[in-house]
C-alpha cells in the first residue's frame, strides 16, 4: 500500500526537527571529532595543523592511554555483569513473590529518579573512611579503606555505585520479562519434580532472553560513558589514575589540558569501539536469541 | 534594559548579541565565596562610580570552567572584552592570539608599580605585561598555636630542617597531623622551587623558548619531593585523604594539623575558624638557600581582542578603578588576596592596617613576593601547564600511596611533561614566544 501522505516531501519535513537536532548535536560534532583528530588543533583557534594520522600514532602509542582503556574494559564487564545480576536477583525474587515483594517492586524503581552526579555526592559520603559505614572498619583494621589514596578501593567504590545506578531500569526490564513467563510452564515443570533453581535455570532464564539481551547491550554500552559523572564527583580519576577511564581521560584532556586534539582522537577511538561491541552485541549474539515463545 | 535585574536573562541576551554595546560591556571571572563577592562589590562599586560605562559581571563557577568557556567563545567569536583567566593559562593565552596586552592598551598606565613578584608572573621576557595583576595571593606558611603547643613550639619554623624536628616533637607528642598538604604542584613544587631560585624547567622556566624540558626530576624539587614522601611515611605529613576534614586546608581549619603551607588568600577562612590562634609566616626554606621571591598565583585580568574601541576604553576604566588602592584593600579585606601595587603597601601602612587581624596574612605575604628574584622565580610559561599539574598529581600520588618511589614518579612526569611541551611547541609551530 502506497504510504497516504499529503505530498511526497510531508514525512520528510515531519521528521526535519528531529533530523536537525540529531545532525546538530550528533553528525557535526562527530564529523568534527574526525576531522580534529588528524589536525593540531589550537585551543582558542586561529591555526590548525594537518598532520595526518600523527595523533592516533601519539594516542596507540602512549600508555596512559591503553592503561585507561584496560580499566574502561575492566569496568564494563564487571560493572555491567554486576549491573545486571543483581537486579536478576532481584527481579526473580519479587517475581516469586517473597515477602514484601511488593514494596521493593515499588521502592527499587526510586534511584532511577537520581542522576549520577547526586549518586556520586552521596556514596562518596557513605564511603567516606572516617565517617561513613566503613569508619568502625577502619578503626579495628586502620587504612584497611581509604578510596582517596587507595586506587582499588576508589575503584571499588565506583563499582558499587554504578550497580546501585544500574538496578532499577534493568530490574523493571527483567521482571516484566518474567513476569511475562506463562506460569503454566514453571508449574508443570513443578509437577515434574524440578526444584526453584532447575527451573529458574531451564525454564525462566531462558524465556527472557531477549530482555536479557537487551540490558546487556544497554550496559554494556552505556558503561563506557555513563560512568562520566560518578567518576567527576567522587574521585576525578584519582588516586594516582586509578579511576580514569577512557571517557574521563577524555574530558580532562579536551576540557581541562586544552589538547583538543588528542581528546578528538581517543573519541574517535571510543566511538568506534563502541559502534564494534555493539555490531557484535546485534550480529552475533542476537542470533542466540530467540524471540517467539 | 530592564532585563538587568534579571542578571541570568540578561547575560543570555548580552552573549546572544555577540560584542557589547560601547558603554555596556561584560567581565567574565572564576571566583567563588568571598572571593566572588569581593569582585561583584568591585563591580557594583565601578558602576556607581560613574555614569558612562556599565559593567555586568559574570561568575563561570571555577577557573577552569571559566577558561573552558572562554575557548569557546573566543572560537564563536562570543566572547567579552575583558575575562579573568588563572595563572596557570597564561602562556596559553599569549600565544592565543585572542588577547591584547594591557601595557598596549592602556600605554599611559605606571605599570613599573606593579609588584615584581606579580608582574614577572604576567609579563614577556622582554618585559611587556600582557595582563593586569588582579586577584593575587602566594604561598604562606601557616601554624595552629594550641596544636604546637602540644609539642612545645612557639614559632612557626623558618627551615625544613627545623620543620621535621618540630614535626618529630609533635608526633611524639600525640598529633596524628603535624603538617597537612594537598600534594598541589603550586604549593609543593613551582612556590618550593621559586623560593630557592631553583629551575622546574630549562629556559628559565619556559621564558625563553617553546623548546623548554622539565627539570623536575632532579636538583632541588627533587630533593623536597623525595623528602615529603619520606616523611609522609614516617607519618609526619598527612595528605588530604588521610585527614577528617577530607581537604587540607578544612583539615587545619578544624583544628587537626598543626603546619601547612598554602596561600595566603586561606587566610580568611582560617581566622575565621582558628582566631588568633593562627599564625602566618614565610614558608620555610632549606638551610644554607639565598632565599628568592615566591611569585603569584590566582587570577589577572586580559583584554580580548575583536571589541570596537568604547568597549576597550571601557574595559580600561574598570582596570584602572580596581588597580586603585582603596579598591585593593576592599578586596584583600574582603578574601584575603595581596596588594598587586606597592602604594597599596604605603596605604595600608598608614591607615594602620597590617596590625588588624583581618589583614594577617598580608605581611609574610608580601615579605615573600618581594625577595630578591632570580630567572627562575619569575614565573612559569610551559605549555598544556594545566595537563602537567594533573599528570604531576597522578604520578606523586601513585609514590604517596607506596607504588613507585618518589623519584619514579618524577622521571615519568618529567617524560610525560616533556611529550607535552613537544606538541604544545608543534601546535604553535612558526609562533614566536613573545
Amino acid at each position: 500500500m502506497p504510504p497516504s501522505f499529503a505530498g511526497r516531501w510531508t514525512p520528510f519535513w515531519l521528521s526535519l526537527p528531529m533530523l536537525l537536532i540529531v545532525a546538530l548535536f550528533f553528525y557535526i560534532p562527530v564529523y568534527l571529532s574526525f576531522w580534529w583528530s588528524f589536525t593540531l588543533e589550537r585551543p582558542f583557534g586561529g591555526g590548525s595543523e594537518f598532520v595526518g594520522f600523527q595523533n592516533y600514532a601519539r594516542v596507540l602509542s602512549d600508555p596512559i592511554f591503553w592503561d585507561a582503556a584496560w580499566r574502561t574494559l575492566v569496568f564494563m564487564v564487571f560493572g555491567s555483569t554486576l549491573a545486571i545480576i543483581v537486579p536478576l536477583i532481584l527481579a526473580l525474587a519479587a517475581d516469586r513473590m517473597v515477602p514484601l515483594s511488593h514494596t521493593a517492586r515499588n521502592v527499587l524503581i526510586w534511584p532511577k529518579g537520581i542522576a549520577g552526579a547526586s549518586i556520586g555526592v552521596v556514596f562518596a559520603f557513605i564511603f567516606n573512611p572516617f565517617v561513613g559505614i566503613m569508619a568502625p572498619l577502619n578503626g579495628l583494621f586502620p587504612g584497611l579503606w581509604n578510596p582517596g589514596s587507595d586506587g582499588t578501593d576508589a575503584f571499588i567504590m565506583l563499582l558499587i555505585a554504578h550497580v546501585w545506578n544500574g538496578i532499577p531500569f534493568n530490574f523493571v526490564i527483567l521482571l516484566a520479562g518474567l513476569q511475562a513467563v506463562p506460569r503454566s510452564l514453571t508449574q508443570a515443570a513443578a509437577i515434574d519434580g524440578a526444584s526453584p533453581w532447575r527451573r529458574i535455570r531451564d525454564v525462566q532464564l531462558p524465556m527472557i532472553a531477549p530482555q536479557l539481551f537487551l540490558t546487556f547491550v544497554l550496559e554494556f554500552t552505556e558503561s563506557v560513558v555513563s560512568a562520566f559523572a560518578l567518576i567527576d564527583t567522587m574521585t576525578q580519576g584519582g588516586p594516582g589514575g586509578a579511576t580514569r577511564l577512557l571517557v574521563y581521560k577524555i574530558y580532562q584532556d579536551g576540557f581541562k589540558g586544552y589538547d583538543l586534539s588528542g581528546a578528538a582522537t581517543q573519541s574517535a577511538i571510543l566511538m568506534v569501539f563502541v559502534l564494534c561491541l555493539a555490531a557484535f552485541q546485534f550480529l552475533y549474539l542476537e542470533k542466540k536469541v530467540r524471540y517467539e515463545r | 534594559m530592564k532585563l538587568n535585574s534579571l542578571p541570568v536573562a540578561a547575560t543570555f541576551l548580552l552573549a546572544s548579541l555577540g560584542p557589547t554595546a560601547a558603554a555596556e560591556f561584560q567581565f567574565w571571572y572564576g571566583n567563588t565565596g568571598a572571593a566572588e563577592t569581593a569582585i561583584q562589590n568591585a563591580c557594583a562599586a565601578f558602576n556607581d562610580s560613574q555614569t558612562e560605562h556599565k559593567i555586568t559581571c559574570v561568575g563561570q563557577g571555577s577557573y577552569d570552567t571559566a577558561m573552558q568557556k572562554a575557548i569557546a567563545a573566543v572560537r564563536a567569536k562570543q566572547h567579552p572584552v575583558l575575562i579573568q583567566f588563572f595563572d596557570a593559562g597564561t602562556l596559553d593565552l599569549m600565544l592565543s592570539g585572542a588577547v591584547e596586552p594591557v601595557a598596549q592598551a592602556l600605554p599611559d598606565v605606571d605599570w613599573s608599580n606593579y609588584v615584581t613578584g606579580a608582574k614577572s608572573y604576567y609579563e614577556t621576557s622582554k618585559g611587556q605585561l600582557y595582563s593586569q595583576p588582579y586577584n593575587a595571593s602566594t604561598v604562606v606558611f601557616y601554624g595552629n598555636k594550641e596544636v604546637m603547643a602540644k609539642g612545645g613550639i612557639d614559632a612557626p619554623p623558618q627551615t625544613y630542617e627545623a620543620l621535621v624536628e618540630a614535626l618529630r616533637k609533635l608526633k611524639t607528642a600525640g598529633v596524628e597531623c603535624p603538617y597537612v598538604t594537598d600534594g598541589h604542584p603550586w604549593r609543593v613544587l613551582e612556590q618550593v622551587a621559586a623560593r630557592h631560585g631553583a629551575p622546574i624547567a630549562s629556559r628559565s622556566n619556559g621564558y625563553d623558548g617553546l623548546d623548554a624540558e622539565y627539570q623536575i626530576n632532579q636538583g632541588l624539587p627533587a630533593q623536597h619531593l623525595t623528602n615529603l614522601a619520606a616523611w609522609h611515611d614516617e607519618g609526619l605529613v598527612k595528605l588530604d585523604p588521610e585527614t577528617r576534614a577530607g581537604t587540607f586546608s578544612d583539615a587545619f581549619n578544624a583544628g587537626e594539623c598543626a603546619f601547612m603551607e598554602a596561600s595566603t588568600a586561606n587566610y580568611s577562612a582560617a581566622y575565621k575558624a582558628l582566631g588568633d590562634k593562627v599564625l602566618v609566616g614565610m614558608a620555610p626554606v632549606y638551610e644554607g638557600t639565598e632565599r628568592k621571591n615566591t611569585f603569584v598565583g590566582g587570577g589577572s585580568l586580559w583584554i580580548m581582542k575583536g571589541h570596537d574601541p568604547e568597549a576597550v576604553a571601557a574595559a580600561g576604566e574598570f582596570l584602572n578603578f580596581v588597580r586603585q588602592p582603596e579598591q585593593q584593600i576592599n578586596l584583600i579585606r574582603e578574601a584575603a588576596f595581596v596588594p598587586v601595587t606597592n602604594d597599596v603597601m604605603t596605604v595600608m601602612r598608614d591607615q594602620n592596617l597590617l596590625t588588624d587581624p583581618a589583614f594577617g596574612s598580608i605581611e609574610a605575604g608580601m615579605e615573600s613576593l618581594n625577595q630578591p628574584g632570580n630567572e627562575n622565580s619569575r614565573g612559569i610559561r610551559l605549555g598544556f601547564y594545566v595537563q602537567f599539574r594533573d599528570i604531576f598529581k597522578e604520578e606523586t600520588q601513585r609514590a604517596f600511596s607506596g607504588e613507585q618511589t618518589m623519584q619514579a614518579a618524577l622521571d615519568n612526569a618529567k617524560t610525560r611533561g616533556d611529550e607535552l611541551l613537544r606538541r604544545f611547541q608543534q601546535t604553535y609551530s612558526g609562533v614566536e614566544l613573545p
